[in-house]
């Protein structure tokens, strides 16, 4: 990894970031046009410097790109459109070609949990409530992003910062090691070692390693799921039905004509 | 050319194609059957006119749903009333790819699997892509933009994320049991027998959560007594209202094609897939071309077997109101499937799991308390509105005041 | 006034813990639906008539299907051009356009009659009203034409309709047929034979 490369790196970045400023809903004339321009732009450069400098060519690269591509151009829909419902369906295609890249890393059990609970629940959810909430048309402090300059600069310094670290060569010796196998190793390469099926090292790592986690993970759900319980029983008095106090079967009985 | 079609990719491939074709003729010809059977409970005949006994009727209704015009109405959101149908149909079939169909197949000294693919987390695969279906009944509903068809959408959500529960719990029971998620490896050890006799069919060892199982398929199906989606009375034509033409054909088409890859599942994971006891050809020992021939046909026979319940279950059933429904899965279905689970787990622990000595016993003791429990409730099931008067005091007799003559 | 005698309280039956699994219940009912189907394709009991082939037997009398308008012993067209059916129709079907009629012993006759079998929602309201029992509804049912123009039938075809139908459903006795004799007009006035016209 020479320096080189890092700057190229940055460089893409910045251009994406500015991309998707452009992009992001603002009041004022829509600066579309450039915006995909200097994104795709960014995204391509990206994407060819991690496929030819970071990660050796395999026969999953060119599946990587494709559904990291996916991946990264749903995402940024998800922000970039003015349409809540459209949001939450980029939503989906961020989790399904994310998953698509679990799969190539051979996360199976990973892959198809983040469906079942993501897509197939989590978000369905989110589209309940959209639903709900958006049926007549939006209103306008709806379909613009609040701050769209800092939220940009905070998000792409981080992922540039993030990038640059895992791709830039390592000054300690130890971590010279490591980055050097994952140079030297690609994708496929880097995977052979695992067994075919690993749902069961992933429960076994679960359940034993991580036991204290998942506990804890599970009495916070259990801790919310019981608050949205208490929450939701509320009881609503009778009265405020509008329906009979009087014992039935005295209605009409009572009543004089006006 | 030849060590292509007889490798295992090649042999996907071709399956592929031939599985989908044969389904797309069955999932036409279920559409038949559910009209002639409807049509015999009540006393008549149903279809019969066109060809013998009506059977060319799927090619006349396909053509017509063809040749119709295909209305897009000017209020609806176009891009998703467009996607929606197809999100349906592309996620009713490819959860056929992970389904064994029919063991395994000798084919020039190697033995490949008659599956279009085998992966290791077959049955979440198939759980996870079924679990994609409910998007096309969503934004079919709200793209439609009617109040109807969004009501069909929000009743099909929340119906289908409650019986997903009770439904992963079933399998879950099924895949402690057999300590396996590949679907062949689930099929595999159904073969063998107790005492030579008996086939190790899990539906011996967990009768109970068979019935569930099959109870929440209907319900993920949107099959009666569960169609509360595209309830006529109540919503004209539920998410489907403004579809005409072949979109809304594929709504029909995707329909039936769940049902069959929900009743291909239940065949898996409680039936033997397609193990039949005592017949040559269906042992997993056998490999010839007849014998996968034979195998198929087994599989077919079970899924029909669970269609024709299905649709028996229609004819014969009223639709549930939909507090019902609710109540149904989570107050009912899943605490006693996860009594059902909890049950598995223990008998895993003193690996008792494999008995059915004790999981019959074990199933018996959650019945009886559920039945208990079911028997001192004092909530009513079908329920007089808690918000209103008690009739406590007035002397009711069954359904009439006392005293009331006339 | 709802009077406290007239309210029925319903109050739903009590499920024991069986019928609560809805289980018994449901295999009842699958019990009854595989009877009706074994009883069906076993037993070939169908209730279908199949339609084109087979035809229900209809009530001669008081099926209500295409109408037509009746013609008197002498051949004439019975209807006296009262308006009574074209006033109770409630779907608004019939014109009937009256001229002085040739004959004597009536004043009008219809020198136009139309009916609008597609508008027409087969309700006998004009066989009721018509004092002379000209216009009357036939068991004919299946009629078919290739445009709406086709489906209003004038007094001619009408009338055709009667002579194909005459000898199965003749003309019932009407009480009236008109008025009396020529010539005893002035004195008797309408009031002979039909009383309460
Ligand atoms: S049958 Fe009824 S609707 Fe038809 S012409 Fe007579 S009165 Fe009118
Ligand atoms: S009621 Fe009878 S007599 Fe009067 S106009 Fe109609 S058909 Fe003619």
């Amino acid at each position: 990894m020479t320096p080189s490369t890092g700057y190229l790196l940055y460089l893409l970045f910045a251009m994406g970031g500015a991309g998707l400023y452009l992009l992001l809903p603002q009041p004022g004339k829509s600066r579309a046009l450039p915006g995909v321009a200097l994104s795709v732009l960014a995204l391509a450069g990206l994407l060819s410097v991690l496929a030819v400098k970071v990660i050796a060519p395999s026969d999953t690269s060119a599946y990587f790109c494709l559904f990291s591509a996916i991946a990264i151009f749903g995402a940024s829909r998800v922000i970039t459109h003015r349409k809540p419902v459209y949001s939450a369906l980029y939503f989906v295609l961020v989790v399904i070609s994310v998953a698509a890249l679990l799969v190539l890393q051979r996360a199976e059990f990973l892959a198809v949990a983040l469906i079942i609970v993501y897509a197939g629940a989590i978000i369905v959810t989110y589209l309940f409530v959209i639903m709900l909430a958006q049926q007549s048309h939006e209103t306008v402090y709806d379909t613009r992003a609040r701050e769209p300059f800092f939220a940009v600069l905070v998000g792409f310094v981080l992922m540039a910062a993030i990038t640059g670290k895992a791709v830039e060569p390592a000054t300690t010796s130890e971590a010279k090691i490591v980055t050097a196998q994952f140079a030297q190793q690609n994708l496929a390469g880097a995977i052979e070692g695992l067994p075919e099926g690993n749902t069961a090292d992933v429960a076994a790592a679960l359940l034993t390693k991580y036991i204290v986690v998942l506990e804890i993970a599970g009495v916070l759900l259990l801790v919310s799921m019981v608050g949205a319980v208490a929450l939701s029983r509320k009881k609503i008095p009778v009265e405020g039905h509008g329906l009979p106090t009087r014992p039935l079967g005295q209605i009409g009985k009572e009543v004089e004509p006006f | 050319m030849t060590e292509f079609l007889t490798s295992q990719f090649g042999v996907s491939i071709i399956l592929a194609g031939v599985v989908f074709g044969i389904l797309q003729g069955a999932v036409a010809y279920c559409i038949y059957f559910e009209r002639k059977i409807a049509a015999w409970i009540q006393d008549r005949c149903g279809p019969n006119r066109v060809g013998p006994a009506g059977l060319l009727q799927p090619l006349a209704d396909g053509g017509k749903m063809i040749l119709k015009e295909d209305v897009i109405p000017g209020h609806v959101d176009k891009n998703l009333f467009v996607l929606a149908p197809a999100i349906m149909f592309i996620v009713a079939f490819v959860g056929f790819a992970a389904i064994p169909w029919g063991g395994q197949l000798e084919l020039g000294g190697k033995l490949v699997s008659i599956q279009v693919a085998s992966p290791d987390i077959g049955l979440l695969y198939i759980l996870g892509v079924a679990s994609m279906g409910i998007y096309g009944v969503v934004l079919g509903g709200w793209s439609s933009n009617n109040k109807y068809s969004l009501f069909g959408a929000i009743r099909a959500t929340a119906q289908m994320l409650s019986y997903e529960i009770p439904m992963g719990l079933c399998i879950l029971v099924i895949v402690l049991t057999v300590g396996a998620i590949r679907l062949e490896d689930i099929v595999l050890p159904q073969t063998a027998y107790w005492s030579d006799v008996i086939p190790k069919w899990n539906v011996f060892l967990h009768p109970l959560a068979f019935i569930v199982l099959f109870v929440t398929m209907l319900a993920e199906a949107n099959r009666t007594p569960f169609d509360l989606a595209e309830a006529e009375q109540e919503l004209v034509g539920g998410f489907h209202t403004e579809y005409s033409a072949l979109k809304f054909g594929m709504f029909f088409l995707a329909e039936y094609a769940s049902m069959i890859t929900s009743s291909a599942l239940l065949a898996v994971l409680f039936l033997g897939g397609w193990h039949l006891p005592w017949i040559p050809w269906a042992q997993p020992e056998a490999t010839g071309i007849a014998a996968v021939i034979v195998k198929m046909l087994v599989m077919g026979g079970k899924i029909a077997g669970s269609l024709f319940v299905m649709m028996w279950l229609r004819w014969t059933l009223p639709r549930f109101r939909f507090d019902q429904l609710m109540r149904l899965a989570w107050g009912g279905l899943i605490p006693f499937t996860l009594g059902l689970f909890v049950l598995t787990v223990g008998l895993l622990y003193f690996d008792k799991h494999q008995s059915p000595l004790w999981t019959l016993g074990g199933n018996a003791v959650v019945l009886v308390l559920t039945l208990a429990v079911a028997g001192l409730s004092r909530r009513d099931v079908t329920g007089r509105p808690a918000s209103l008067p008690s009739l406590e005091g007035r002397s009711l007799t069954h359904g009439r005041l006392a005293g009331d003559v006339s | 006034m709802i009077r406290d005698e007239d309210i029925l309280e319903l109050e739903e039956p009590k499920l024991s813990a069986a019928e609560r699994l809805y289980l018994p219940q449901i295999l009842g009912g699958m019990q009854t639906t595989m009877v009706h189907l074994g009883k069906t394709l076993l037993a070939n009991k169908k209730m279908t008539v199949q339609y084109p082939e087979e035809k229900r037997t209809l009530r001669l009398e008081n099926y209500r299907g295409i109408h037509r308008l009746n013609r008197d012993e002498k051949g004439r067209v019975a209807c006296v051009a009262c308006f009574m059916c074209a006033t109770a129709c409630p779907a608004h079907c019939i014109h009937i356009e009256a001229e002085e009629s040739p004959w004597d012993d009536r004043e009008k006759y219809p020198a136009k009659f139309d009916l609008d079998e597609l508008r027409c929602i087969f309700c006998g309201m004009c066989e009721e009203a018509c004092p002379v029992d000209a216009i009357e509804l036939t068991p004919h049912y299946d009629v078919v034409g290739r445009s709406r123009d086709e489906m209003i039938l004038d007094k001619e075809e009408l009338l055709s309709i009667y002579d194909k139908t005459a000898d199965v459903k003749p003309r019932k006795n009407p009480r009236i047929t008109g008025y009396p004799e020529v010539g005893n007009r002035s004195e008797q006035g309408p009031s002979d034979e039909g009383e309460g016209l």
